[in-house]
């Protein structure tokens, strides 16, 4: 097993950071919200290689199936400034593909082929198909549409009747997007246009706020991104700043750049251009604060530098950028404030500030930073509280080391060696299973001279031969000195109580420790009492296991044939006696009445239990019940016939059988 | 002591031969026969074990039924028990024997696996 270390110990810290954030942040915003306001400002934009990405979207859907996508993906690129490759060919695609009975098809085709210029798309239903759609019950989007259509096809439309009809189809459906579409429509309608413009402040206000942070509305990045852009493309018709308050245009912001990784196309288109419309747009113009330099601030590298710049990544004029604080996220330490950033030499956005300077202890820090623009301009939002996070490293260094061989159960004072990095000791250390291997080691920030800890402090045990490697965690006290405890008698499980010689390393890591270091220190020799048992049962868990046979119940163990056959004879027996009983006693069976009746009596009842005896052996219940019916008739019938004889001559000696 | 015990029984015993009917000495006969029967299959359970469980069983409860209706039959068949008994003649009750034992053994036979 070996590992990296930073990458590893970062993995972690973070982990541990982000636990710690959570709080820390929790406790701050409530803070924040009632003093400044939340820090909304967005911190990235859109990079040239996230425009890239987006342009190859465009790209990747031509040939155009369909006029939407021809639409999407030519708007697209002439927002990103790109040329639409093989013009011609892409309007004669156009023309192919465009439906002229669909109101939706012909907008596509229609704006499309406008933005391609030189490029005329011309059907003769067009013009029915279009004023047709234009009428109370259809859609707001149809109506929208075909209203755009007629526009961009430059055909003469009749303002005043669309009005009408967009609105009455709003009362139907009011939804954000069909909204949005009623936007687009209104900044190319002439008259009175208030209404539309009204609308706004009610649309915007049901969007769904995220973590405090977003705004969206049901239907994702692209009825977001349409509601947005269209109310400030209406606005912008308007003259009049849109009534949507300052922090929801961030959270808006927010939410965009959020999604820059989208691939769908009409999404990605919509976000392109309503990206383009929060930087070019007359109103709200929001800032970007991003950081530019790594997270890690070092000796080396002393500067956080930060880009400060529209959503798009456009300059944004002279600044003046100041860090108002720098809070330490565990103990919330300000280390600095109302700190001036400089203008980088190289680039115009790019502002710089030396923040070893204030001196900071190692760890992490959020760095509070307002942006004031040296003329004054309204239309920037976001400019104060924008937060950027980065961390101060330290390089660390490893002193007082001792290592030593001490006995189980003396306190004695072992017998140690000090040791000095990146040394090895020269002799090896042997240990037997009655003593144990002792370490110390402190950690010293080689920029404040302080004893510190590290968050990863492991030795590495090597067995030279076998490879096997074995780690313990080394525990550090109240002094700030670590310690590695190894009693070898007690720990011979971990090691598969394999004695000879293993090599000891110490692995030192930490997030904010620039120098982390894995140091062999000495080579040692263990001696393990004589394996009890074979190491460790190593044999494979995923071997087949024995089948799983079934198994009947086992009949008991009966009696010897000897005991069974004499107790039959015993049980029989006593019908001896009773034989013997009756004739002494003097039964007549010369009395017997020999009439019908009376033998037909014997013989059924002897048929009864005859036919018990075939329930026994083979028959079942039914049919010995169907065979005991037909049998007790005749046996009822002669019995009666029977006793009744011999009651009525009951003055005679009475005798049976 | 034991010489007027010995009285009691020769005592009895003779009465036993002289008073009482043929008939109920008959069955009285057949409840030794019952009884002993009893006896040996309890016997065996308790000294081998009980295995088979429902042979034992109906075994033994066909010998303990038949002594219950043997004893009944007594009873009613009692010329001294003839009030008792007014409206049951020993016809009736030797008919009654027949068809309670038809019952239980078919219950038994059922039962004996």
């Amino acid at each position: 097993m070996s590992f990296s270390i930073p990458q590893y110990d970062n993995r972690l810290r973070s982990i541990l950071t982000s636990i710690n954030m959570a709080k820390v942040l929790s406790v701050v915003g409530l803070l924040a919200i009632a003093v400044v306001g939340q820090a909304l400002t967005p911190s990235s934009f859109l990079t040239t290689v996230d425009q890239n990405r987006l342009k190859s979207v465009f790209e990747a859907a031509s040939p155009y199936a369909d006029t939407q996508a021809a639409h999407y993906s030519i708007l697209g690129l002439k927002l990103l400034g790109a040329t639409i490759p093989n013009a011609q060919d892409a309007c004669k695609v156009i023309s192919k593909v465009l439906d002229g009975s669909n109101v939706a098809s012909i907008y596509y085709g229609a704006t499309a082929a406008k933005a391609l210029g030189n490029c005329k798309v011309e059907v003769p239903e067009f013009k029915k198909t279009l004023t047709d759609a234009i009428k109370e019950d259809s859609s707001v989007q149809d109506i929208v549409f075909a209203y755009l259509a007629l526009k961009s096809l430059g055909l003469p439309a009749d303002d005043s009747a669309v009005s009408k009809a967009i609105l009455a189809a709003l009362n139907t459906d009011d939804s954000p997007s069909s909204h949005s579409y009623a936007f687009l429509a209104a900044t190319e309608l002439s008259g009175d246009i208030s209404k539309f413009v009204d609308n706004i402040e009610d649309v915007v206000a049901q969007a769904d706020e995220v973590d405090d942070k977003y705004l969206q509305f049901e239907g994702g990045l692209f009825a977001t991104a349409l509601v947005v852009d269209s109310a400030y493309k209406l606005a912008e018709k308007n003259k009049k700043a849109p009534t949507i308050a300052q922090d929801k245009v961030l959270k808006f912001a927010n939410y965009f750049l959020s999604r820059k990784h989208v691939h769908q196309l009409k999404s990605a288109y919509q976000f392109l251009s309503v990206i383009k419309t929060l930087t070019t747009n007359k109103f709200h113009v929001p800032v970007a604060v991003t950081l530019a330099s790594p997270v890690a601030v070092t000796q080396a590298d002393p500067s956080v530098k930060v880009q400060v710049t529209d959503l798009l990544g456009g300059n944004l004029g002279e600044m003046t950028v100041t860090a108002d604080s720098a809070r330490h996220l565990e103990d919330g330490a300000v280390v600095l404030s109302k700190k001036q950033f400089t203008l980088s030499a190289s680039e115009k956005s790019l502002f710089e500030l030396n923040f070893l300077e204030a001196k900071p202890a190692k760890g992490f820090y959020k760095l509070t930073i307002s942006v004031v623009p040296k003329k004054a301009d309204a239309k920037l939002i976001g400019t104060t509280g924008a937060e950027v996070e980065v961390k101060v490293t330290t390089k660390v260094a490893i002193e007082n080391v001792e290592i030593g061989v001490a006995d189980k159960d003396q306190a004695t004072a072992a017998r140690t060696t000090r040791l000095v990095h990146p040394n090895k000791a020269a002799t090896v250390i042997e240990a037997d299973y009655h003593q144990k291997i002792v370490m110390k080691f402190q950690l010293k920030d080689k920029t404040s001279g302080t004893l510190m800890t590290a968050h990863q402090a492991f030795v590495r045990l090597t067995n030279l031969e076998t490879k096997q490697e074995i780690i313990f965690v080394t525990e550090s006290d109240n002094s700030l000195t670590s310690k590695f405890d190894l009693d070898v008698g007690s720990s011979a499980k971990e090691f598969g109580s394999v004695s000879g010689k293993y090599s000891m390393e110490l692995i030192v890591g930490d997030a904010v420790i620039e120098n982390p270091f894995s140091w062999l220190i000495a080579d040692i020799s263990i001696t393990f009492p004589e394996a009890s048992e074979a190491p460790a049962n190593t044999t494979n868990q995923y071997a087949k296991k024995p089948e799983i046979k079934h198994k009947f119940n086992e009949p008991e163990k009966r009696p010897p044939a000897t005991v069974s056959l004499a107790f039959t004879a015993l049980v029989l027996l006593p019908l001896l006696i009773l034989l013997v009983l009756w004739l002494r006693i003097g039964v007549n069976v010369s009395n017997f009445p020999i009439s019908l009746s009376a033998v037909g009596f014997h013989v059924c009842l002897g048929a009864i239990f005859g036919l018990y005896y075939c329930y026994w052996t083979h028959l079942n219940m039914f049919q010995t019940l169907r065979w005991l019916g037909i049998i007790a008739v005749p046996t009822f019938f002669f019995g009666n016939r029977l006793l009744s004889a011999l009651a009525s001559k009951s003055q005679l000696p009475k005798k049976k059988k | 002591m034991p010489e007027k015990l010995a009285n009691v029984i020769v005592k009895f015993y003779d009465e036993y031969m002289q008073s009482t009917p043929k008939k109920l000495k008959i069955i009285d006969a057949y409840l030794v026969y019952v009884l002993i029967t009893g006896i040996v299959q309890f016997a065996y359970c308790c000294l081998v074990g009980t295995f088979p469980f429902n042979s034992f069983l109906s075994g033994f409860i066909s010998t303990v039924g038949s002594f219950i209706l043997a004893v009944c039959l007594r009873l009613q068949s009692n010329p001294q028990n003839k009030l008792e008994f007014s409206g049951i003649s020993p016809e009736r009750s030797f008919a009654d024997f027949i068809f309670a034992h038809v019952i239980l053994h078919l219950v038994v036979i059922n039962f004996i696996g």
